[in-house]
C-alpha cells in the first residue's frame, strides 16, 4: 500500500526537492507531535507548502492529507500558494497601528501594485501583514525577509523596497 | 564538564565574572531585535572594523535590551573598576568617533545617556560597585542611571540581567548568581517547600489571568501520574507587547532556571517552551541556552548530583493568536490545529498528551529563581494588596520614552506614563491608555491615578493582561481602535464556537459601518447587547474577552461613537470616509511639495500659486498634510 501511495503522488518541481523533504521529516521522525515542526521547516525551505511535499508528509508520517491541509490553512505562517523571493511583513501591532503602520501598508500596496496577501507577478515580493513583531518601541516597523526596520515613514518604506529591487537586478 | 555541586557552580561563576567584567575596557552593544531594527548591527560592524583598524585592545561584546528601546542603538563602555557609560542613538559614524576617543584615552562625551556606578546582583542580594571606594568624576552629561526617570521607579526582577550580560553566555548568567536557586531547590529543599515558597510569595500568573502560581503548581504536583510536563508560554500574541521577547532574547537562562525549579517542584521530567515563530532571535538564543545548560549538566540527568532529571525542548508556533490559550497551545504542541477545548479537565489534571501539565508565561517563570533564592517575604515586599511583586510592561504608543519597564504592582498609570514614559509626544493631550491587548480595554485620562494591579484594572473594565500598555492621544479615534481590535480577534478566532466566530464578525461589521458614516441610531445598544452575549457564551478566553475593547470605548468614549453615528464626523479626524483634506488659500504659497507628494495627482496648481485638492481623486492618504511646512493643508 505505501508504495502505491508514493507512486500516486504529485511530482516535485525539482527531483532534489524530495530529498530535502525526506531530510526534514527524518529530523523529527521520532518526535511526538512532529507535524508542525516538519511543516514549518518545509514552509521555510520553499517559502510555501508545495502539494507534493504535503503528500510526502502524509505518506511518511501516516497522517491523512485532509488533516495536514487543515493545519496548513489554520496557521498564519503557512502558505499554500508560492510566495515571492522577498517577503515583506508590515507590522500591524497596536504600537505600530497608532504610529501609522496602516499608511505604510497603503504605500506599499500602491508601490507594488498588489494587495496584502498577494505576490508580485515577477515573484520578487510578497506583501503580508503581521500582528506584532515585538518592535513596538520603534514603531512603526516592517520586516523584509529577516531584516527588521524600525521607525519607518511612508517615504522611507519606498526606499527600503527600492534597495531590494536594486540588489535583485545586480 | 557537568556541575555536580555548589562549589563547581562557583568555579564557573568566577570564570563568568572575568568574562562579564574583564580587566580591559569592554564595549557592549544592545543587540536585541529592537536594537537591530534601530541599526545596532551596523554600529557593531563599525565598532568591529574601527577597533581592528586601530589595533585597540578592548573587548567587544553583545548584550540584550536594557529596556530603553526608544534611545537605541545603545552602546556601553565599561571601564574596569571605574564606571560603565551608556551611549544612546549611536550610528556607524559616532561608533567610529567613540573608538577614536578610546584610542586617545579620553571620555567620549557625545550621545551620552547615563553612567552606571553599580550593578545589583539581584539573586544574591548584593550590590557590586564598579569603583571602590570612589566613582570617578564625570561631566554632567552623564547623569546617574538611578536618577533617570525612566529607570528610577523600576525594580528589575524579570529583567535583572537584560542589558547586563551576554545572553549567549551561560557563564555570564552564572556570574550574576544564575542557577544558585536551582541548586538550592534541588539540594536543600523538598518539592513541597519550593511550592510553599512560591505560594507564600503571592506570585500570580503574569500571562494575564493572574491565577496564583503556587496553587497551580500544587494542583499539578498532587495530580496522580508518573509523567508530568511543564510548559512555558512564549506565544506572545498580544499586539503591542514584547516583554517575553525582551526576556528570551536578553536572558533566556532566567526562564530555563525557573522552569527547571518548577519541574522539580511538580515532579515533571520534561518541558516545552512554546515560542512564536515571529521571534527568530529569541528562539535562537533559547536554543543556545538550552544546549549550554545541557553541557554543564544543569539540564539533563541527575541535576546537581540528585535524582532529579529534566529535559527541555522548544516548539515553534506557527502564527495563531489563539495558541496563547493554554488548551489550544497544548493542541498545537501535539501537532494539531490550535483549537481550545472546554475546561475542566484543567491541564493540571489532563494536559499535554493527557498528562498533568502546568503552563506558565515567560515572565512568571523568570520570577521563580529570585523567589527561591531570596525567599517569599522578600518578593512579597514589592507590590500591593493582592498583587505582589513586579511585572514587566511594554510602554509604547504616544509616549516620549517607550520601552520595556518593570515596576512594582500598585504603581499608578499616571506614574507609568508621565514619570517613566516622560509624557506624551509633542505635549499633546492623552486620550486613553490601552492595557491587556485585544482582551483588555481603553482607560481614559480621568482614571490615570488608578493603581496598576489585577483588581483595579479589572474594576475599570480592562485587564492587566500580559503587559502591553499602549498610550493613545487626541489624534487616535477610539471607534477606530475598537474596530482595529475586533478586526484582530475576528481574524484570529479559531472558528470552533459560534458566539466568537460569528459574534466578532457582526461586531466588526457594525464598527465598520459606523466608521464609514453608515451608522444608525441604536447601533451602540446593539453593540453592547452583542458584546454581552459573546462574553457569556464563548468557549475560551479569546471570545470571552474579545468585546472588552468595544465595551470600554463605549463606556468611556460614547460621545465619539455618537459623533460618528449622528453627525457623520470623526472627532479625531482619522476615519477616512468622514474626513476631507483641503488647502487654505491664504496660507498656501505654492511651494508644490504637496503636489509632488500626492500619489494620485489629486493636488493641482502652478508654482507660487495656491494649490487645490480635487476631492474625487483624493484617497485621503495624508501625504499632503504631512508634507506641508506652512500648515496650509487642513483636515475636517
Amino acid at each position: 500500500m505505501p508504495e502505491e501511495a508514493a507512486r500516486a503522488r504529485t511530482a516535485y518541481a525539482e527531483v532534489t526537492d524530495a530529498d530535502v523533504v525526506s531530510g526534514i521529516i527524518n529530523t523529527y521522525r521520532d518526535e511526538p507531535g512532529n507535524l508542525l515542526p516538519v511543516m514549518l521547516d518545509i514552509n521555510r525551505h520553499f517559502n510555501w507548502l508545495p502539494r507534493p511535499a504535503l503528500e510526502h508528509i502524509s505518506d511518511e508520517l501516516k497522517i491523512p492529507l485532509t488533516e495536514i491541509l487543515r493545519v496548513a490553512s489554520f496557521y498564519n505562517a503557512f502558505s499554500l500558494t508560492p510566495r515571492g523571493k522577498n517577503i515583506i511583513n508590515v507590522c500591524l501591532g497596536t504600537g505600530c497601528f497608532v504610529k501609522g503602520s496602516p499608511r505604510l501598508l497603503e504605500r506599499l500596496e500602491r508601490k507594488l501594485g498588489i494587495k496584502h496577501g498577494e505576490t508580485t507577478e515577477d515573484m520578487e515580493f510578497t506583501l503580508e501583514v503581521v500582528r506584532c513583531i515585538g518592535c513596538c518601541a520603534l514603531a512603526p516597523a516592517i520586516r523584509v525577509g529577516e531584516a527588521t526596520y524600525g521607525r519607518v515613514n511612508p517615504d522611507q518604506v519606498s526606499k527600503i523596497i527600492d534597495s531590494y529591487i536594486e540588489t535583485a537586478s545586480l | 564538564m557537568k556541575i555536580a555541586n555548589l562549589e563547581q557552580l562557583k568555579e564557573i561563576k568566577a570564570r563568568g565574572l572575568r568574562l562579564t567584567y574583564p580587566d580591559k575596557i569592554k564595549v557592549m552593544v544592545g543587540m536585541a531585535t529592537c536594537g537591530i531594527s534601530a541599526g545596532a548591527d551596523k554600529v557593531y560592524a563599525a565598532l568591529t572594523q574601527r577597533i581592528a583598524e586601530l589595533g585597540l585592545d578592548v573587548v567587544l561584546a553583545k548584550t540584550g535590551c536594557i529596556g530603553f528601546c526608544q534611545r537605541e542603538p545603545l552602546v556601553d563602555v565599561i571601564y574596569p573598576k571605574q564606571v560603565r557609560l551608556t551611549y544612546q542613538a549611536m550610528t556607524s559614524e559616532t561608533a567610529v568617533a567613540l573608538v577614536d576617543a578610546l584610542k586617545e584615552g579620553r571620555i567620549y562625551e557625545s550621545q551620552s545617556l547615563c553612567r552606571i556606578d553599580q550593578e545589583d546582583f539581584l539573586v544574591e542580594g548584593v550590590v557590586r560597585p564598579y569603583a571602590n571606594p570612589h566613582p570617578p568624576e564625570l561631566p554632567p552629561e552623564f547623569p546617574r542611571y538611578e536618577d533617570l526617570p525612566f529607570f528610577s521607579k523600576q525594580v528589575k526582577i524579570s529583567l535583572r540581567n537584560c542589558g547586563f550580560i551576554n545572553p549567549e553566555s551561560i557563564e555570564e548568567y552564572i556570574a550574576r548568581g544564575g542557577y544558585q536557586a536551582l541548586c538550592k531547590a534541588v539540594v536543600e529543599m523538598t518539592p513541597e517547600a519550593v511550592i510553599d515558597q512560591v505560594k507564600a510569595s503571592g506570585l500570580r500568573g503574569r500571562g494575564g489571568a493572574g491565577f496564583p502560581t503556587g496553587l497551580k503548581w500544587e494542583f499539578c504536583r498532587n495530580a496522580p501520574g508518573e509523567l508530568k510536563y511543564v510548559i512555558c508560554n512564549a506565544d506572545e500574541g498580544d499586539p503591542g507587547a514584547f516583554m517575553d521577547r525582551g526576556i528570551l532574547e536578553g536572558d533566556p537562562h532566567a526562564v530555563i532556571e525557573g522552569m527547571a525549579i518548577g519541574a522539580y517542584a511538580m515532579g515533571a521530567k520534561e518541558g516545552y517552551v512554546y515560542c512564536r515563530a515571529e521571534y527568530p532571535l529569541a528562539i535562537d538564543h533559547l536554543k543556545t541556552a538550552i544546549s549550554q545548560a545541557e553541557g554543564l549538566g544543569l539540564l539533563g540527568e541527575k541535576i546537581f548530583g540528585s535524582d532529579f532529571s529534566f529535559k527541555l525542548k522548544i516548539r515553534e508556533g506557527a502564527g495563531a493568536f489563539v495558541c496563547g490559550e493554554e488548551t489550544a497551545l497544548i493542541a498545537s504542541i501535539e501537532g494539531r490545529v490550535g483549537e481550545p477545548r472546554p475546561r475542566p479537565p484543567f491541564p493540571a489534571q489532563s494536559g499535554l498528551w493527557g498528562k498533568p501539565t502546568t503552563i506558565n508565561n515567560v515572565k512568571t517563570w523568570s520570577h521563580i529563581a529570585p523567589i527561591v533564592a531570596r525567599g517569599a517575604d522578600w518578593y512579597a515586599s514589592f507590590g500591593s494588596g493582592n498583587s505582589k511583586g513586579t511585572t514587566v510592561f511594554s510602554l509604547v504608543g504616544k509616549v516620549n520614552n517607550s520601552g520595556l519597564v518593570e515596576v512594582p504592582l500598585g504603581i499608578t498609570l499616571r506614574e507609568m506614563i508621565y514619570d517613566l514614559g516622560g509624557g506624551i509626544i509633542g505635549d499633546r493631550a492623552i486620550k486613553a491608555v490601552q492595557t491587556g491587548g485585544p482582551s483588555g480595554g481603553c482607560i481614559p485620562e480621568e482614571y490615570l491615578d488608578t493603581p496598576v494591579d489585577y483588581d483595579s484594572l479589572a474594576a475599570l473594565g480592562s485587564i492587566m493582561g500580559s503587559g502591553g500598555m499602549i498610550v493613545m492621544d487626541e489624534k487616535d479615534c477610539m471607534v477606530n481602535v475598537a474596530k482595529y481590535f475586533l478586526d484582530f480577534t475576528r481574524d484570529e478566532s479559531c472558528g470552533k464556537c459560534t458566539p466568537c466566530r460569528e459574534g466578532t464578525l457582526r461586531l466588526m461589521e457594525m464598527l465598520e459601518a459606523i466608521t464609514e458614516g453608515r451608522g444608525q441610531e441604536g447601533d451602540i445598544d446593539r453593540l453592547i447587547k452583542m458584546s454581552e452575549l459573546i462574553k457569556k457564551t464563548s468557549l475560551c478566553g479569546l471570545g470571552a474577552t474579545a468585546p472588552n475593547p468595544v465595551l470600554t470605548t463605549i463606556k468611556y468614549f460614547r460621545d465619539e461613537y455618537e459623533a460618528h453615528i449622528r453627525d457623520h464626523k470623526c472627532p479625531a479626524k482619522v476615519c477616512k470616509p468622514l474626513i476631507t483634506f483641503s488647502i487654505l488659500e491664504d496660507k498656501c504659497n505654492g511651494c508644490q511639495l504637496c503636489r509632488l507628494r500626492c500619489p494620485v495627482e489629486a493636488v493641482v496648481g502652478t508654482k507660487k500659486e495656491p494649490h487645490q485638492i480635487i476631492q474625487e481623486k483624493c484617497i485621503k492618504c495624508g501625504a499632503c498634510f504631512d508634507g506641508c511646512k506652512f500648515d496650509a493643508v487642513v483636515v475636517d
